[in-house]
């Protein structure tokens, strides 16, 4: 395809700048990301076991919910039963103080003797942790200037793809499938770049675009009410007179009564809500494994509390209506939650690899930079400007901060409830201790010694994540093991560390042939052993 | 037009043109398709809901492409014309829409 090459330039060099601005921010969010695609294994690897001796039986829940209502008033505005108690979800009932379940969770179970045990024990602190990095990255701000800035970055983000695809536009046919391995390593960087992109194209719009709405969904609905019309406020739910003395259906019958309207779906929370002005409400979560789902891992009914009647379906997957079906389309292919484990698995791939297109993709600035500025001035001393030199650590720094410091607290969520109160703030300091020690690394010892001993490091970290298991494992009274899918974490954690350990010694390699001027170059020049240094040729075409 | 080689040196003055009258043409391009497609504003209904998605896939394309006008100038001169356009025919046609 022809393209004027003045476009062309433009574009790259707009690809490059929006590249740089939020490649980094985006390596974050799509590392944590790819991680969050297996929350529910994860939760339940590092949740402790069920502090009760056993869930309350669910024909007994009524009781138990009166029993929590009569002692914790404060329960009454929302509450959760959970159909199927697991580490991650311990007790049949939970509610949270604070506004908007801000505060403190508690948890209910009734004893085998019929006694109330309450506690605030709940699942570990570390996927949220998780979470939170994939949205906001970290961002030590308001959560509302984090989401804006956030927003800013998916936008940038989706330049960036606009701005690439115009860019290898020209060479497409030419370049797609073609990885030059050879002497010019810049060349094959770009080559995997360009194929890891294309390949992975329509996963990263969909990406962009459904993050532009989670960061700006407020703004956008209020300038269209503004602009557009169609504001005040939306017209009262209809809500059917309940009978004086009506006593709402146990969950037993609530579930009968699915069973009948809906019988592919499958009930797993029942959320109570109650205000005096529209009395009790009930969101059923659950999901349908033959669709997608507008949260992560569920989709929702409402249902009438007091005859199981479905009075809102539009968010329950199998019983939507096109308009709603398309708006949860939107979320489900952000989430990956169709399709069951393949698409998970391919989620989690995808969203690693474009962690590693965000890497490359900066590195790849970096040397053409250095190109770039070398033009015309190849008598001069070659050196690398400031800016890449900063580019580079911080790059190596944040990158492989992010990875070892995630690696690190996941594995602290067996240990630290033994050790510590504050779970949470714990995982969460140890996160930014290994993140901001690894970019203090890199800016001492450089990017290229820095980032072979931070991939060490974080291959160290991930090896931590099976190493607490064993320990639980032989150890009496440390830690524990929940089997089941939760040895996956384990697995995958061993992948890992061979995956950063392989890493390792590439880079190391790499840097004891780098010309000069690379980033790669490490202080010592050893060009004579160049020529033995691996399968890809490594010379000093870096 | 002329035949001026285009450049990302002016990135600013094309870029805030797609920010700031890209943002109001993609405000308007949602709201004809809230006036004469299937399109609602409002609370939470579905279609209010597909409306407001719009949003981003418009605003991030005109973010994009804002890049291949001549200049800034001349990018406020056409998004901003288009915004007149656009919004005269939304609000000359019937008020509000909704």
């Amino acid at each position: 395809m022809k393209i004027r090459s003045d476009i062309i330039r433009m574009y790259r060099d707009i690809h490059s700048w929006v590249g740089i601005v939020c490649g980094l921010a985006l390596f974050i969010a799509f590392y944590a990301g790819a991680i969050t695609m297996f929350e529910t294994p994860l939760q339940r690897w590092a949740s402790p076991p069920v502090q009760f001796d056993r869930p309350t039986p669910l024909e007994k829940t009524p009781e138990l919910v009166e029993r929590v209502l009569a002692e914790y008033p404060e329960a009454a505005g929302r509450y959760e039963i959970v159909l199927q108690t697991s580490p991650e979800r311990p007790a049949r009932m939970s509610w949270s103080t604070g506004p908007r379940g801000g505060g403190t969770t508690y948890f209910a179970n009734l004893g085998e003797d019929g006694t109330l045990q309450v506690n605030s024990e709940g699942p570990s602190a570390v996927g949220q942790l998780v979470d939170d990095l994939h949205r906001q990255v970290g961002l030590p701000f308001d959560h509302e200037i984090s989401e804006s800035i956030m927003g800013t970055v998916s936008l940038l983000y989706f330049i960036a793809l606009v701005s690439g695809v115009i860019v290898l536009l020209p060479t497409l046919v030419k370049d797609l499938f073609i990885l030059r391995i050879g002497k010019n390593l810049k060349r094959l960087w770009l080559d995997f770049h360009n194929a890891l992109g294309l390949f992975s194209l329509p996963f990263h719009i969909i990406m962009a675009l459904t993050a532009v709405v989670f960061a700006f969904h407020h703004q956008f609905y209020d300038a269209q009410r503004a602009t557009l019309g169609g504001g005040g406020r939306p017209p009262a739910e209809a809500h059917a007179e309940v009978p004086d003395g009506a006593e709402a259906l146990s969950p037993l019958a609530i579930i009968a009564r699915l069973e009948e309207q809906a019988p592919a779906f499958r009930p797993a929370t029942l959320q109570y809500h109650f205000e005096e002005e529209h009395g009790l409400e009930l969101r059923v979560g659950g999901v349908n494994p033959r669709y997608g789902m507008r949260g992560s891992t569920m989709g929702f009914a409402g249902v009438d509390p007091y005859s199981g009647a479905l009075t809102m379906t539009g968010y329950m997957p199998g019983e939507q209506d096109g308009w709603f079906a398309t708006v949860t389309s939107f979320f489900a292919l952000h989430f990956g939650n169709f399709g069951g484990n393949p698409v998970r698995w391919g989620y989690f791939i995808l969203g690693l690899a474009g962690a590693v297109l965000f890497y490359t993709g900066n590195l790849l600035w970096i040397e053409t930079h250095r190109k770039k500025r070398r033009k015309g001035y190849e008598d001069r001393e070659v050196r690398q400007t400031r800016a890449a030199k900063v580019l580079g650590a911080l790059t190596v720094g944040i990158s492989l901060g992010c990875v070892a410091g995630i690696s690190l607290t996941i594995a602290a969520a067996k240990l630290l409830p033994q050790w510590v109160d504050n779970v949470a703030g714990w995982h969460f300091g140890l996160y930014y201790a290994v993140f901001l020690s690894a970019i203090a690394w890199a800016f001492v010892r450089g990017a290229a010694r820095g980032s072979v001993e931070l991939l060490y490091a974080s291959a160290a970290a991930t090896l931590a994540i099976p190493f607490t298991s064993l320990v639980s494992a032989v150890v009496p009274g440390l830690g524990w093991n929940h089997g089941g899918s939760t040895y996956l974490i384990d697995l995958v954690a061993v992948a890992g560390v061979f995956a950063l350990v392989a890493l390792a010694r590439k880079t190391a390699q790499r840097i004891r042939s780098a010309p000069e001027e690379s980033i790669w170059f490490a202080g010592r020049t050893v060009r004579g052993a160049a020529k033995d240094t691996g399968p890809v040729g490594v010379s000093s075409t870096a | 037009m002329s035949t001026q080689k285009l450049t990302s040196r002016n990135w600013f003055g094309k870029a805030s043109a797609g920010a700031i009258p890209g943002f109001a043409l993609s405000l308007a391009l949602c709201g004809l398709f809230a006036r004469f497609g299937p399109g609602e504003v409002g609370f939470f209904s579905a279609q209010a809901q597909v409306t407001m998605w719009l949003m981003s896939p418009l605003w991030a394309c005109i973010l994009s492409f804002c890049f291949l006008f001549q200049s800034g100038a001349r990018a406020w001169l056409w998004l901003g014309g288009a915004n007149v356009v656009l919004w005269g025919l939304l609000y000359g046609s019937a008020l509000p829409v909704g």
